[in-house]
């Protein structure tokens, strides 16, 4: 019986082991019957990594400062995708504006904390535990998100990352994987001693390695008895052939599959540093984004309702343009929300561009704490108290942007 | 004096004996291969560390290089051929990819490729990235390797001045702001990608207290710093560098400088106190555990202040430190993806002709080789690997190696097996043979019984399945 075992294993947190909450009659065989129907919501999480610029992104094109600040890397009013009077989208972003005027995406500009720095590091490490300027806490946001929802399965939560993400940093088990339709053991042809004996050799290894290989059999296990896991976009769908893309077809599987996961973290390597060339990266990889998260709202249909997707990263770039046709470290970004949303408007305050309006006089200033937008996320989607969710911090109501 | 000197009698005589010499070889290398423990003592830990601390040549690996030629070109070469055809680029990676994996399995100076592999990651470039797919393997041979065992100014000053670290962090394009003469309008022309990673990740660490004006200051120094794409070579254009005086973390600079104030820069912080701990740090985080002890550390930067940052010496103190032959620091410690690998290949002695296959596994497992995006480069924290997705690439990889599954490789278990006077028909015989080899402490009970349950017919050999499981289990995913 490897299920009682895994169910075991997956109890990292010696509490809830303490309890016996390990050994609940339920089973993720149950769970995951359920989760076809249930509807249960699913929180998105897609992180761009090396400070994606917000301005570019969705373009502040009515406010005459940004193109005197950015000069040849300006989006052209001519070429933006109106969304306002002030802001557009960066014409790359041209999917996404049916889903904006149906409601079912939302802008929100100028969101971060000045605590962050503009070290990509240390601003990828504080946004991912949620405790800008402290690098003392231990788990990431998402794992304390998740501790405080019921169940303890490894397909819980879902990274698409070649590694486990700094937000998912915890006990709660994770499965992490770069594709799910490959998830299996070779052995070519010993394949099914090669299986029995390595799944013996990890049984009741309580060392970190013993556990990950555990959680590894029981994702493989979870993979293997949800056959609809394999199924292709639905409604003519198609993504788009990068990271992102492959990624969100994959969250789209899973959500249609009811797999009972609740959170995903979708890990966005990029050319987003872009301190050179900025005007070709950013039409490359706005491209993806746009045609990526259109092509998952086509396939999920009503299903997105379920899901709530934020598009994020560490920070923005500096207001002005560099030397080099590109923009140094920043501070606000900008975000984008999909599914059940508030859409079809720029949330957020707009702090302007101005010398006095720019944060130390060279970024955009900061109107939206992150935490504020994660938790207003996380209560909607999972359902968790949020007031103890980021240590040192009370989140206020939120600005808004969940339907 | 000896390394060994400050470390307890008890070890310095050898009283731990092989488990002794498979610490070592976990820590200083790729771990061992069949035959290594005994080669070790025989020849006594102390001048093996001396040996791994001199690197001396190594005939035997330049034979295993020979047939990749891109390796002996230059870059003023490779520069004119990508001039002509872009593609010729893919060759100088192909090659690179595979001395990797050839050297880390098969070099006698372990160490040295363990330093090379440290300090690029330290000096990150990425080969994806335009230029740099020219340029790494260059990088690598003339700004890295030359220096892991030498100073760290030196090596600070290589990586500065090289064409892929130009490139990478965009220094090439950074030149002073100026005004246009016939529009009156101010021409921004910095960049600063370089200073301030110079700062953050390269010398003085992010938390060293410096601030956004010192990293606009330390990029200003460096304007004007390029690349001559033609010749392969680093440039120094005085009418696009920035002659005001600079003041950077504690340095002045005064106006009117040139190519020097770069020099001065990087010079200053290389005898930073900052940078002496940062790079010790990371170095104990490397040879001896993710959190490394304090003490450690602080008598690694005094090593490293008073020998003026020479890597050797700060070495020698991290090996002749009782927290490194202290089994319990760092036990237990993930192998990163290469290391893992690379210990795998080196624990069944396997033969690696083309590098290439195994590090596209490298790669399914988390880690492409010289293709970190970030100017960080690969986390050095043991624990920040190990998650299903690289577990379970990790399983196949062993399961691949052992069925002849991999190209370029090739591995006999039963020869192995028999070498090391085990019966290679004999599952159990086996499993404790490739136990006492590999495993300072031996396999867990758990893991012998397993591999010796391998059935006595089937494909692979018996001697090749029992080492897919042990290559495969718990036990060799740590060092």
């Amino acid at each position: 019986m490897s299920w009682d075992v895994s169910r075991r294993v997956f109890l990292r947190g010696a509490g809830l082991a303490a309890l016996g909450v390990g050994f609940r009659p339920s089973s993720l065989l149950v769970r995951a019957a359920e989760g076809a129907t249930a509807g249960n919501k699913v929180l998105v999480q897609v992180f761009l990594r090396g400070g994606c610029d917000g301005l570019n992104l969705v373009v502040p094109y009515g406010d005459p400062t940004y193109y005197s600040l950015r000069g040849g890397i300006a989006i052209p009013r001519g070429e933006v995708v109106a969304l306002d009077s002030t802001f557009g989208f960066h014409p790359a972003l041209a999917p996404l504006k049916p889903l904006f005027d149906e409601g079912r995406l939302a802008v929100l500009h100028a969101v971060g904390n000045t605590s962050l720095s503009r070290s990509h590091f240390d601003a990828q490490d504080f946004m991912e535990s949620g405790t800008p300027a402290d690098k003392s806490t231990a788990t990431g946001w998402l794992d304390r998100a998740i501790a405080r929802i019921q169940g303890s399965e490894v397909t819980e939560a879902v990274a698409f990352s070649s590694q486990l993400p700094r937000t998912l940093l915890g006990p709660e088990p994770v499965l992490v994987a770069q594709s799910l339709s490959s998830f299996a053991l070779r052995g070519r042809t010993w394949a099914s001693e090669a299986n029995t004996l390595l799944r013996a050799a990890y049984e009741g290894k309580d060392t970190p390695a013993g556990r990950v290989g555990q959680e590894t059999f029981a994702a493989i296990d979870a993979l293997a008895r949800t056959p609809a896991i394999q199924a292709p976009p639905a409604n003519g769908a198609i993504y788009p052939n990068a990271t992102i893309g492959s990624s969100l077809r994959q969250v789209a599987q899973i959500v249609r599959a009811g797999l009972g996961t609740r959170c995903v973290f979708v890990n966005v390597p990029g050319a987003f540093d872009t301190h050179a060339g900025q005007l070709q990266a950013n039409s490359t990889e706005f491209a993806r984004i746009g045609q990526a998260l259109a092509a998952f709202a086509q396939d999920l249909g009503p299903l997105l309702d379920d899901v709530v997707l934020m598009v994020g990263t560490e920070f923005g770039r500096a207001a002005f343009v560099n030397g080099s046709a590109g923009t140094d470290h920043g501070t606000a970004h900008c975000m984008l929300l999909l599914g059940r949303v508030r859409g079809g408007r720029v949330h957020g305050a707009w702090p302007g561009l101005s010398p006095s309006q720019l944060y130390q006089q060279r970024d955009l200033a900061v109107t939206t704490d992150f935490r504020d937008v994660f938790a207003e996320v996380a209560r909607a989607q999972l359902g968790v108290d949020t007031s103890a969710l980021f240590p040192g911090y009370t989140p206020g109501p939120g600005p808004g942007v969940v339907g | 004096m000896g390394v060994l000197s400050r470390v307890s009698a008890q070890i310095a005589a050898g009283d731990l004996g092989p488990r002794a010499a498979v610490h070592l070889l976990n820590r200083v290398g790729y771990g061992p291969q069949p035959g290594d423990t005994g080669r070790v003592l025989k020849q006594g830990l102390e001048d093996y560390l001396e040996e791994q601390l001199e690197a001396p040549p190594d005939p035997d690996l330049d034979a295993r290089l020979r047939g990749l030629t891109t390796l002996r070109m230059s870059l003023p070469e490779a520069s004119a051929l990508y001039a002509a055809d872009q593609g010729s680029a893919a060759a100088l990676g192909r090659e690179l990819l595979s001395a990797k994996i050839i050297r880390s399995v098969h070099a006698r100076n372990q160490l040295q490729e363990v330093l090379v592999d440290f300090w690029f990651n330290h000096f990150n470039v990425n080969i994806a990235d335009g230029y740099d797919r020219v340029a790494t393997a260059f990088y690598e041979r003339d700004a890295i390797r030359p220096h892991v065992l030498g100073k760290f100014p030196d090596l600070l000053g290589a990586t500065a001045a090289h064409p892929a670290m130009l490139y990478y962090l965009d220094n090439y394009l950074s030149t002073a702001s100026r005004v246009d003469p016939r529009t009156g309008r101010l021409i921004l022309g910095l960049n600063e990608n370089y200073g301030r990673e110079l700062l953050e990740l390269h010398t003085v660490g992010v938390d060293a207290g410096y601030t956004q004006e010192h990293v606009f200051d330390a990029s200003r120094c460096f304007t004007g710093w390029t690349i001559d794409f033609r010749r392969g070579a680093f440039l120094f254009r005085a009418e696009n560098h920035d002659k005001n005086a600079k003041s950077v973390f504690g340095l002045e600079v005064p106006a009117g400088g040139g190519q020097s104030d770069g020099e001065k820069l990087l010079q200053y912080l290389a005898f930073h106190d900052a940078t002496a701990h940062f790079v010790s740090r990371k170095l104990c985080q490397r040879f001896v555990s993710d959190d490394p002890p304090v003490a450690l550390v602080a008598r690694c930067a005094r090593a490293y202040q008073s020998t003026e940052g020479d890597i050797r010496e700060v070495m020698r103190t991290i090996l002749g430190s009782a927290e490194f032959w202290y089994e319990a620091f760092g036990a237990g410690k993930a192998k990163t993806p290469l290391e893992y690998a690379a210990s795998a290949l080196r624990a069944v002695d396997a033969e690696v002709s083309n590098g290439g296959p195994v590090a596209g596994h490298v790669s399914t497992m988390g880690m492409p080789l010289y293709q970190c995006l970030p100017p960080t480069g690969y986390s050095a924290r043991g624990a920040d690997w190990l998650n299903p997705s690289s577990h379970l690439a990790r399983m196949n990889f062993a399961l691949d190696l052992v069925s002849g599954g991999i190209s370029g490789v090739s591995v006999d278990a039963a020869r192995v097996a028999r070498s090391s006077g085990a019966s290679p028909d004999d599952p159990r015989s086996v499993a404790t043979a490739l136990s006492a080899q590999i495993f300072g402490r031996g396999l867990s009970a758990q893991t012998l019984d397993v591999a010796s349950r391998v059935s006595r017919t089937g494909v692979p050999s018996v001697a090749a399945r029992v080492a897919g499981v042990v290559l495969a289990s718990p036990e060799m995913q740590v060092r």
